[in-house]
C-alpha cells in the first residue's frame, strides 16, 4: 500500500475550468473519499490520479514516486467503475485473471490470486459465467474482485454503488468497508452519496465547481463545516440556515434577537456583519421539554415521518426550521411551539464569504 | 383499429393487390430466366416467352460452366468463378481487417485529427470511382501492380475502406468507455485490448461487414476489369464475355444460366445470412 499526494493539479477543457489548483493527500491505508454534486470535478480528479485523464498543470505523486507522466497500468494502481465495465466475452475468470495475463505472471500465481479474490467476494460458484448472466450486485463483486487480484497499491472506485438498489448499496457498503479494513487498503473513493461518504471514509474532500471546499475527517466535517456548502451538502436531513445580522453578540434573523454567547467562534465577529447561522436539526429540541438552548417561538407546519424519528418542519418568521424529533413525542406537537437551539453545536458563517466565523 | 377494418376490407385487399402485383413484377424477370435457361434453342425459337421447358435440360447450365466460349478460349464460367474467389476472400478479410483497426483507433484512441481524418475519409467516399481510374492505372503500372492479383486486392481493400471504418468506428464507439479505461488500468495496450476485449464483442458487425464486403466485390465489375489483368478476370467480367461475344447463334439458355450461375453467391450470402443481417443492424443500433 502507498499514499497518494496531489499537488497544484489544474486540468481544463478549452476556457472550461474543471479542476482549479487541486492539492490532496491520502496517507497510506486511508480511505478518502471525494464527495460533490455532479459535475464537480470528483470524478475528474479521480481519473487523473488514474492516469486516464490528461491534467494539464500539477503533480501525482503514489508512494513516493512522481507518477504524472505514467501510463495508468505503471501507476501501480486498480479501479472500480460505476457500470462495472467487466468484459462482456470473458468469463468472470477471465475478467478476474486479464489483467494479470496482460502482466505475464506465472500461471499457477494466477490461479492462485484469482481463487483467492474469488473466495473473499464469495463468487467462486460463478467463475465460470459470463457478466451477462449475473445480477448487478453479482457484477459489481466481480468488478472488486477485479481490482484486488491486482497487487495494486492504491485503489481506486468510481461511484461504485450507484447502479444497485437500495439494499444491495447498503450491503456492498459494509462489504466495502469490511474489504479496507482486513486488508488495510489505500482506497480514493469518488460518490455523490453523503451517507456512503459519511459511513465509509476516513477523511471526506468534499468539493464544488473543481476545487476541494473542505477536507477533513467524518465528524469534523460534520460539526464543523468550513463553508457554507459543505454545510449544506453534508447531513440528511439538510443543516437550517438562518440568515441575519451580527449584533452585540447576538444574530437578528427578521428582527428576532438569537443570543450567541454560546457559540463557537474563531475570533470576535464585527458588528454589522451579515452572517448565516447554522444549525442542525438534531440540535433543535421543545423548550417545553427542558431541552437547552436559546428559546425562540414558532408555529408548527407539518410532520415527516422517517421511521426512527420524525421531521417537525416549523415556521419562525419568514424561515423553517426542520427540527428532529422522537416520533411519539412528534404526534403531540402543534400550533404554537417554543423550540430552543442548541448554539454550542452551531456552525456561523460569513455571509459574503461563506466561510466559517 | 382492430375490429372495424377486418382482414378483408377494401384497404387491405387494396394492399395485398398491390404487393401481389410487385412481388409478380419482380419475380418475372427471374421466372423467365429460369425457365429459359432449362429450354433448349429450337424450343425458344418458337418465342414462348413465359411457358414452362417441354423438356427440362440442364444442358445449358454445364455448357456455361465449363464449355462456353469467352473469346478465344471456351472453358466456361467456372474460369471466372474461380477467380472471383481467389480475388474475394483475401478482399473481404483485408478490408475487414483494416476497416476495424481504424474504425476502433478512430473511436477509443481519438489520435490527434481523427475527426479530420474520419471527414476526408468520408467524402473522399463520395467520389464517382471513375475519377480515380486513370490516375490509379497509371500509379499502379509505374510500381507494378497493375493487371495483378495483388493489385485488385489493394483496390478492394482501399475503396472498403471508408465503409468499413464507418461501421466499425460507429460500433466502436457505442462499447461504454469505462471498459476501455478498465482493460488500460488492467495494463493492456492498443493490440491487446484490439484482439481480446473488442473484437469478440464485435462479432455482430463483423458479419455485417462480410455481408457487405462480399456482395459488393463479388458483384464489382468495373475494377476488375481494369485493374485485375486478363488472367484474373472475376466472374462478371467472364459473363459480359460469354454473352457479348456471339459467334454465330446466340445462345440465350446458355446466357441465362450463365447470369444465373454468377448471381448465386451474392444471393446464398443473403438467404443463408439474412438473419445475422438484420441481428447485425440491431446490435449496431441498440446501445448496450
Amino acid at each position: 500500500m502507498a499514499g497518494v499526494r496531489v499537488s497544484a493539479l489544474s486540468k481544463s477543457y478549452g476556457a472550461l475550468s474543471v479542476l482549479r489548483d487541486i492539492d490532496l493527500e491520502v496517507a497510506e491505508g486511508e480511505f478518502t473519499v471525494l464527495l460533490g454534486p455532479s459535475g464537480c470535478g470528483k470524478s475528474t480528479l479521480l481519473n487523473a490520479i488514474a492516469g486516464l485523464d490528461d491534467i494539464n498543470d500539477g503533480t501525482i505523486m503514489i508512494g513516493g514516486e512522481d507518477v504524472t507522466a505514467r501510463e495508468p497500468s505503471k501507476r501501480g494502481i486498480a479501479m472500480v467503475f460505476q457500470s462495472y465495465a467487466l468484459y462482456p466475452t470473458m468469463t468472470v475468470r477471465g475478467n478476474l485473471s486479464f489483467g494479470l495475463k496482460v502482466k505475464g505472471r506465472p500461471r499457477a500465481e494466477i490461479e492462485k490470486r484469482v481463487a483467492w479474490a474469488a473466495e473473499l467476494l464469495q463468487i467462486t460458484p460463478q467463475l465460470d459465467r459470463k457478466p451477462g448472466q449475473m445480477s448487478g450486485g453479482q457484477r459489481q463483486r466481480v468488478a472488486i474482485g477485479r481490482a484486488l487480484v491486482q497487487d495494486a497499491r492504491l485503489f481506486l472506485f468510481d461511484e461504485p454503488l450507484s447502479n444497485l438498489d437500495a439494499k444491495l448499496r447498503t450491503e456492498m457498503r459494509v462489504e466495502i468497508k469490511k474489504l479496507h479494513k482486513e486488508l488495510g487498503l489505500t482506497i480514493v473513493y469518488v460518490t455523490h452519496d453523503q451517507i456512503e461518504a459519511m459511513t465509509l471514509a476516513t477523511r471526506i474532500a468534499v468539493m464544488q465547481g473543481g476545487r476541494i471546499e473542505q477536507y477533513a475527517a467524518p465528524d469534523e466535517l460534520y460539526e464543523r463545516p468550513e463553508t457554507l456548502f459543505v454545510a449544506g451538502f453534508v447531513g440528511a436531513p439538510a443543516m437550517n440556515f438562518l440568515p441575519g445580522i451580527w449584533r452585540a453578540g447576538a444574530v437578528e434573523v427578521d428582527g428576532i434577537r438569537i443570543p450567541a454567547g454560546a457559540l463557537d467562534l474563531r475570533a470576535p465577529v464585527a458588528d454589522g456583519t451579515s452572517v448565516v447561522l447554522g444549525v442542525r436539526p438534531e440540535h433543535i429540541g421543545l423548550a417545553e421539554d427542558g431541552a437547552p438552548g436559546e428559546a425562540i417561538a414558532t408555529t408548527m407546519q407539518f410532520m415527516e415521518p422517517m421511521g426512527a424519528d420524525t421531521l417537525g418542519w416549523f415556521a419562525m418568521g419568514g424561515h423553517r426550521l426542520s427540527v428532529r424529533l422522537a416520533p411519539q413525542r412528534a404526534r403531540a406537537v402543534a400550533g404554537a411551539t417554543t423550540l430552543a437551539l442548541d448554539l454550542r453545536l452551531a456552525s456561523l458563517f460569513d455571509a459574503t464569504t461563506e466561510r466559517r466565523l | 383499429m382492430r375490429g372495424q377494418s377486418g382482414a378483408f376490407s377494401p384497404v387491405r385487399l387494396g394492399i395485398y393487390g398491390f404487393l401481389l402485383i410487385s412481388a409478380a413484377f419482380f419475380l418475372l424477370p427471374l421466372y423467365v430466366m429460369v425457365v429459359t435457361s432449362l429450354k433448349s434453342m429450337p424450343e425458344i425459337r418458337e418465342g414462348n416467352l413465359l411457358a414452362l421447358p417441354g423438356a427440362p435440360s440442364a444442358a445449358a447450365w454445364i455448357k456455361a460452366w465449363s464449355t462456353a466460349c469467352t473469346g478465344l478460349t471456351c472453358n466456361g464460367i467456372q474460369v471466372g468463378f474461380w477467380n472471383s474467389v481467389t480475388i474475394l476472400v483475401p478482399s473481404v478479410a483485408v478490408s475487414i481487417s483494416v476497416g476495424a483497426v481504424t474504425g476502433y483507433a478512430l473511436s477509443l484512441w481519438r489520435p490527434r485529427g481523427a475527426a479530420l481524418l474520419f471527414g476526408i475519409l468520408m467524402s473522399v467516399a463520395f467520389v464517382p470511382y471513375q475519377v480515380f481510374l486513370f490516375p490509379l492505372v497509371r500509379m499502379f503500372s509505374y510500381v507494378g501492380l497493375n493487371s495483378t492479383l495483388l493489385g485488385i486486392i489493394v483496390i478492394h481493400t482501399i475503396f472498403g475502406l471508408p465503409t468499413m471504418t464507418l461501421i466499425f468506428r460507429n460500433y466502436f464507439a457505442s462499447v461504454p468507455i469505462e471498459l476501455f479505461k478498465a482493460a488500460r488500468v488492467d495494463g493492456a495496450g492498443f493490440w491487446r485490448i484490439f484482439g481480446s476485449i473488442m473484437l469478440p464483442m464485435a462479432v455482430p458487425i463483423i458479419v455485417v461487414a462480410m455481408i457487405l464486403q462480399t456482395t459488393g466485390i463479388w458483384n464489382d465489375f468495373i475494377f476488375g476489369l481494369v485493374f485485375a489483368g486478363r488472367e484474373n478476370f472475376p466472374m462478371t467480367v467472364q459473363l459480359n464475355n460469354i454473352v457479348n461475344s456471339t459467334q454465330g447463334e446466340r445462345e440465350y439458355n446458355v446466357d441465362m444460366a450463365a447470369t444465373m450461375l454468377t448471381a448465386l453467391v451474392p444471393l446464398a450470402v443473403y438467404f443463408i445470412s439474412g438473419r445475422w443481417f438484420v441481428r447485425g443492424i440491431a446490435a449496431g443500433a441498440v446501445k448496450g
